[in-house]
């Protein structure tokens, strides 16, 4: 009987783990899915600035620096893989490819990933999953009937994802290592002396 | 006892998997294929590679694939089981020299990589071959029946081969290969060959293949050349190209053959493709019979399930391909209907 309570507690343990990730993403005035987050800190926009810089510099590829806007605005793209897994096994099934924007000011900074796309896999001839298309159908779209349970799986991944970068970005804006800014290439110059 | 040591077994691992998922785990994919298929001449006129059972609920195969990454290395193997992976593909893994046996599994792949760098690999074992646009799993083609250039051309390469990628656009691959679909090389490692990947703008990939060897028992050393491209022209419409040319030296046969794949995705669950090819055998003495072919079919996807419903017209003026009529007279056309179920996982 124990044994059998025992089997049912770690059961439920398992269902409220699942149960707790199956949650999507709100979506912005343009009906588009969007993760958004604004944190007020105390610290100046400066240091903001550098920090943001050095984290988007400092990802690996699957999220790359693109550019600047003015002087707080800054604009990354990324991508995530959808993993279908069924206990320890699992492969990708596809990938979300997404924009996250930041932006700095005095004592706060905002941050917002948003334009998910999803970018089937497909095998290829050695069994390596890669995408089938170069186009990615925007996460908002209705899959229609046929496949609404991945989609809404998508989705789910997303989101977590997401909660996961979101947690990561403000973990590194808020150390309290000092953050020293990226110098550029001295030049000696032997012209005058 | 038995029941208390399963059940807590089964929440151990229950749980085990929640935590698990952020290891690298083993992957482990697959498909599995049936098909039914009417030949309108009511015979199984139409030669090319799997799916040639007339008037018949037939089996594909089952296909399992295991992947693993460990650091810069990783394997894959991958096995078939069916008419499609066995019999029909070449070779039988059981095929023994001295007593003939037959069937057991077909070898798809079976190979380790070393990715030295992000731009530098280098891969050994045996392989899904470079060449061509199908491939032997009905995950990978859109078409349900398969092309003569593809049922011609080679399925498998054993070798080794090494990849540099110059840039996102520009990759190279070349290596030293077996003859065509061989386990084993029984005249040394023969052939070489080589693949020049450009991708000139988003959505548009081409693959450059060249491949020349002396098989074991050839007439002469057999060269292909072989342009495989595809280009995802908007969100909905892909274009797909293949071409080949195929010889054996001293005049000894081959093959030349062009094959043009437009697809259209009505959404992402239901497409249209056609396949309109091209083919000429170069036989010596007879003087080059070509084989025209259509075939239109559907892929209407359900999570992991697709569904394809095919016509194919093929039109023979040569009589190469001996096709006949139900009343078994030679005929230059055959026609077939087929609905094939693919399921991958």
């Amino acid at each position: 009987m124990k044994f059998i309570l025992s089997f049912l507690l770690l059961s439920s343990c398992f269902v409220i783990t699942n149960a707790q990730t199956e949650q999507s993403l709100p979506v912005d005035e343009q009906g588009k899915l969007i993760y958004y987050e604004v944190v007020n800190v105390k610290t100046p926009a400066d240091s903001l600035k550098i920090r943001v810089l050095n984290y988007l510099k400092k990802q690996n590829k699957d999220l790359k620096f693109k550019s600047t806007q003015g002087d707080t605005a800054f604009i990354a793209t990324g991508k995530m893989i959808i993993n279908k897994t069924l206990l320890v096994m699992s492969h990708p099934s596809g990938e979300v490819l997404y924009d996250f924007q930041a932006e700095v000011k005095n004592g706060k900074y905002r941050f917002w990933l948003t334009n998910f796309s999803f970018i089937p896999y497909q095998r290829d001839r050695y069994a390596n999953f890669v995408a089938s298309t170069t186009v990615g159908i925007p996460l908002e779209n209705n899959p229609g009937k046929l496949n609404a349970g991945e989609w809404k799986e998508y989705k789910v991944q997303t989101a977590k994802y997401a909660k996961d970068l979101a947690s990561k970005f403000k973990f590194y804006m808020s150390s309290r290592t000092p953050i020293i800014a990226l110098t550029t290439e001295k030049k000696v110059v032997k012209k005058e002396w | 006892m038995k029941i208390k040591l399963l059940l807590s077994t089964l929440a151990l691992g229950l749980t085990s998997a929640v935590f698990a998922q952020d290891a690298t785990p083993l992957q482990i994919s697959g498909s599995v294929d049936t098909y039914y298929k009417y030949d309108f001449n009511k015979t199984g006129n139409i030669k090319t590679s799997f799916a040639n059972e007339q008037n018949s609920v037939s089996l594909g195969m089952i296909d399992l694939a295991l992947k693993k990454t460990t650091g810069k290395a990783s394997f894959v193997g991958e096995l078939s089981f069916g008419p499609r992976g066995q019999a029909q593909s070449i070779p039988d893994a059981a095929v023994d020299a001295t007593s003939g046996s037959l069937s057991s599994f077909n070898i798809q792949n079976l190979y380790i990589n070393y990715a030295f760098s992000d731009k530098f690999s280098m891969t050994a074992g045996y392989m899904g071959t470079f060449i061509g646009y199908e491939v032997i799993s009905p995950v990978g083609n859109f078409n349900y029946s398969t092309s003569y250039l593809f049922t011609n051309g080679p399925f498998q390469n054993a070798g080794i081969k090494a990849a540099y990628a110059f840039s996102d656009k520009v990759s190279l691959m070349a290596g030293l290969f077996n003859d065509w679909n061989a386990y084993q090389d029984f005249n040394g490692v023969s052939h070489i060959g080589a693949q020049l990947t450009v991708s000139p703008v988003k959505g548009w990939t081409a693959y450059l293949n060249f491949l020349s060897g002396h098989s074991a028992g050839a007439a002469g050393t057999g060269t292909i050349y072989d342009l495989t491209t595809a280009y995802q022209v908007t969100d909905k419409f892909k274009l797909g190209l293949n071409a080949a040319d195929y010889h054996v030296s001293g005049g000894n046969g081959g093959y030349t053959g062009v094959a043009l794949y437009p697809q259209y995705a009505f959404t992402p669950s239901v497409a249209l493709g056609l396949r309109g090819e091209y083919f000429k055998y170069n036989i010596p003495v007879v003087a080059n019979p070509s084989v025209m072919s259509v075939t239109l079919s559907a892929n209407i996807k359900a999570g992991g399930l697709t569904f394809i419903p095919e016509v194919r017209f093929d039109n023979d003026e040569d009589f190469s391909q001996s096709f006949v009529k139900s009343n078994l007279a030679p005929t230059k056309s055959a026609s077939q209907f087929s609905l094939a179920a693919v399921y991958a996982f």
